[in-house]
């Protein structure tokens, strides 16, 4: 089975794909050379992600990690956040990727990171 | 043609099962290239046009007859006129700042197609930054996928004609029965331009005919015509040898040298600075000869297009039975008759899961923007799946893929919501 299970069952019924009111941030970022694209919002209190809401599209990799991402991600200090790194993802995704595949799994990371870290810019 | 004998001549096909559909990005190689290889290091490694002892002499000389070698592939006048060069990407930035940066100001324009692939537009738009000059595009009619009216764009401003011979992406852009690139050429000589031509996808499929082209430079890579990777060809007119830089300087391409000056050497030698990629120009010599002993262009052609007749039918077919939207960037009609590539892109379905799915299966395709970023934006299209054949391919070959492609959307097709991913804009 090319797909995992699970990776398969987060793409055909994402996790938090929903929009946020009045959102603590809101990054979107675009990977051009293959046209995936993730936007994410969250809100925070007390220094913890109190919820989060993803939209975009392209491949199962890119979308499927979102969701997987934000379902992680709800509850857990903004730091803890900040600290989650490539293998975390590569272990999320359960699959061994090529560094293109990579890419995609670590589109959501990406977006996600910069939003929290724009926060912390701002404070 | 006999495909299943011309197949044995390729070890990687060999014990092992592969559907290999991505030629336009590199092309296998026959046992004869890999050999030559192996060969020149164990029995005539030694450097060029240094040695006075005869493992010296006997490289050269074979490096030289291989610079024959290729004058004769293309129908070059003259040897000297084939520079050899690291790939086609080498030898249009070796053109860009060896020739067309001196001779080019403010205002002139560089007339190109907006089929390009990024080799033959990034070093443009660095020239017409460095000097003002101006980048003007031949257009591509999205419904024929040919270039529209190309004399239109051929000024008294125009210095430089560098255009595709053959598109990674779409095929043919250029109607061959008119003798269009041909004429075009003509056009750009009669107001004072020169004219580069990006040969890289059509070596392997088209016969190169310089002295009838007629083009000032012309480029192509050794890895795309079966011989390896690391070694191109650049002809340059012999007319132009002494306009035209040294890209490189260094050993090899002097005359004389003091502390202060050099002269250079006469052309070829004046043009290939360093130790040259030796093995790499022996491994070419040798895929010219696997070529002209093994390959009629002819058939080649009949060949490949019988395969993306095979394909394209099958593509319809799916959309039909599965009821989904498939669009080919190109022109069918013309890919059925004369083609060597497809490339498409499903609605619903992203083409790097599905290259990733065949991946899996041992079939080798390409998803993305094939190094032709504003190309495949102009088709408003993020992303392509490109098939893509040689002599070594079969029928067989292609219904495997379109049964597991077919798989493939079956798996990954679906909506969620109110969001159904697809690679076609403003469907």
């Amino acid at each position: 089975m090319l797909y995992q299970e699970e990776l398969m069952d987060h793409y055909k019924y994402p996790r938090n794909h929903k929009t946020i009111t009045s959102p603590d941030f809101a990054i979107s970022e675009l990977n051009p050379s293959c046209g995936d694209r993730i936007a994410i919002e969250g809100k925070i209190s007390d220094d913890s992600i109190s919820d989060l809401g993803f939209s975009g599209s392209g491949c199962v990799i890119s979308q499927a990690t979102a969701s997987m991402l934000t379902e992680h991600c709800i509850g857990k200090k903004v730091d803890i956040a900040l600290t989650l790194s490539k293998n975390d993802i590569i272990a999320m995704v359960g699959l061994e990727m090529g560094p293109t595949r990579l890419k995609c799994a670590l589109l959501s990371l990406q977006v996600l990171q910069h939003g929290l870290l724009s926060l912390q810019a701002k404070k | 043609m006999d495909i299943a004998k011309k197949r044995q001549d390729f070890p990687i096909f060999s014990g092992r099962k592969l559907i290999y559909l991505d030629t336009s990005a590199t092309a296998q190689k026959p046992a004869t290239v890999i050999d030559a290889l192996a060969r020149f290091y164990t029995y005539n490694n030694a450097n060029t046009h240094r040695g006075l002892y005869e493992l010296g002499e006997s490289s050269t000389t074979h490096y030289e007859l291989t610079r024959e070698k290729v004058a004769q592939f293309i129908n070059a006048k003259y040897p000297n006129e084939i520079i050899f060069t690291k790939g086609t990407t080498e030898g249009i930035n070796f053109i860009a700042s060896s020739w067309v940066e001196q001779h080019l100001t403010h205002g002139d324009e560089i007339v190109l197609t907006q089929a390009e692939h990024h080799a033959n537009l990034l070093p443009w738009q660095r020239v017409a930054q460095k000097t003002g000059a101006k980048l003007v595009f031949i257009p591509i009619d999205l419904e024929t996928y040919k270039t529209q009216n190309p004399e239109k764009y051929i000024t008294s401003r125009t210095k430089l004609l560098a255009v595709t011979y053959s598109s990674n992406v779409l095929g043919d852009i250029w109607d061959e029965r008119k003798q269009e690139l041909e004429n075009l050429i003509t056009l750009a000589h009669a107001v004072g331009a020169r004219v580069l031509i990006d040969a890289a996808q059509a070596v392997m499929h088209r016969r190169i005919d310089i002295q009838k082209l007629n083009p000032d430079f012309l480029v192509f890579s050794g890895h795309k015509m079966m011989g390896p990777m690391g070694i191109g060809v650049l002809y340059i007119k012999q007319a132009l040898h002494d306009a035209v830089q040294p890209y490189q300087v260094g050993g090899s391409m002097v005359f004389s040298v003091s502390f202060e000056q050099a002269t250079w050497a006469a052309s070829p030698q004046k043009f290939e600075a360093g130790t040259q990629p030796v093995a790499e120009v022996f491994g070419l010599g040798a895929a010219i000869d696997y070529i002209n002993e093994n390959i009629d262009f002819d058939q080649l052609r009949q060949h490949e297009a019988r395969l993306c007749s095979m394909l394209i039918d099958g593509l319809e077919k799916l959309e039909h039975d599965i009821k989904i939207k498939i669009h080919i960037a190109g022109n069918k009609n013309w890919l059925r008759e004369h083609g060597h590539l497809v490339s498409f892109a499903i609605t619903g379905v992203h083409p790097h899961d599905i290259a990733s799915y065949l991946g899996a299966k041992n079939i080798a395709v390409r998803a993305g923007h094939h190094c032709a970023q504003p190309l495949v934006n102009l088709l408003s299209i993020d992303s392509l799946l490109r098939v893509s054949f040689g002599v070594y391919n079969t029928p067989e070959e292609v219904e495997i893929f379109l049964q597991e492609l077919t798989s493939a959307v079956k798996l990954l097709c679906h909506s969620f919501g109110s969001q159904e991913y697809n690679p076609v804009r403003g469907e």
